[in-house]
């Protein structure tokens, strides 16, 4: 059985094998196996087939990350042979990242739904309490607002020196790591 | 109390007194700004539970009014001691340990309007 290439001894037990142990063991050495293939290997056609057979039954539910973290690190290796590697790569839903702009347009909307607030007069320089004229406990209610957008907590003491909404967007890149 | 407000005047300078909470005026307003904050937070949830006749936004805006009524105050240690009085009745919002009147409580009048035309100071008493 060994004297078989490994991928398609891995796709014999995969197939034949029906324990969780097996499949673990099966993941890594495919895993093992795909990262080989980022170095330049002979014969490939006969290891594409193989591998996408042996997605269904090898890839399952306990090694998701790291599988589809050596299957993205290995596009950036080598584009045009690993194709069907791609196929392994696993979707995770996840909010589109963050850029100032998105950030920014965020903020604005969510001031301008604001009752207190003109949508008109606002601005990205504008001062909460010198231009706009809002009391403190509306400042508190707007980067209230602020946390509840964007979904992680504002301390009080960072808070109270927000006061226009570019110091805003400002903290928030700040706290997601947002840079251009 | 009174002794103390008399010293500090006629010393003229300010007193150092012991404090309740807070040291000074911004921290005691960092205090007041969590308050307003958990109230906030609160008013939706104490609606639903008390299956109060209300409106969250009518809830936000009393939650204001009352905090707006001691907006005057600068003195750290009255301040503190509204903060524990306003965080009492919140701990006493979120256990239910209050009923639904107690929470509409806040939404009555106290003082009744003066009456203005001839027929109804007629009823209460002799009071043109």
């Amino acid at each position: 059985m060994r004297s078989l290439e490994p991928l398609t001894w891995i796709l014999i037990t995969c197939l034949r094998s029906s324990s969780r142990v097996s499949y673990n063991m099966a993941a890594r050495v495919l895993q093992q196996c795909v990262r080989s293939l980022a170095r330049p290997s002979l014969g490939l056609f006969p290891v594409n087939l193989a591998l996408r057979a042996a997605v269904a039954p090898a890839v399952t539910v306990h090694r998701p990350f790291s599988f589809a973290a050596d299957s993205r690190r290995m596009r950036w290796l080598g584009q045009s042979r690993i194709s069907s590697v791609e196929l392994l790569c696993r979707q995770y839903g996840d909010l589109p990242p963050l850029t100032l702009e998105t950030i920014k347009d965020r903020v604005m909307y969510v001031l301008k739904l604001y009752d207190k607030i003109n949508p008109e007069k606002i601005q990205a320089t504008s001062h909460f309490m010198k231009d706009l004229g809002l009391d403190s406990l509306d400042q508190v209610e707007i980067i209230m607002a602020m946390e509840d957008e964007f979904g992680f907590e504002i301390p009080d003491a960072e808070a109270e020196k927000l006061m226009t909404p570019e110091e805003i967007i400002q903290y928030i890149a700040d706290k997601k790591d947002v840079y251009e | 109390m009174a002794s103390t407000a008399a010293t500090r005047t006629a010393a003229g300078a300010a007193k150092v007194v012991k404090p309740v909470f807070s040291r000074d005026l911004d921290e005691a307003k960092r205090r007041v700004r969590e308050l307003y904050r958990a109230w906030y937070r609160e008013v939706p949830n104490t609606v639903a539970l008390f299956q109060l006749d209300i409106t969250t936004r009518q809830g936000r805006d009393k939650v204001r009014e009352m905090f707006d009524k001691n907006k005057h105050v600068t003195d750290p240690r009255v301040i503190d001691m509204l903060v524990i009085k306003g965080k009492m009745e919140l701990q006493e919002t979120i256990h239910i340990w209050k009923q639904k009147t107690h929470v509409m409580r806040y939404f009555q009048e106290t003082e009744e309007p003066r009456a203005t035309d001839f027929l109804s100071k007629f009823y209460k008493g002799h009071d043109p």
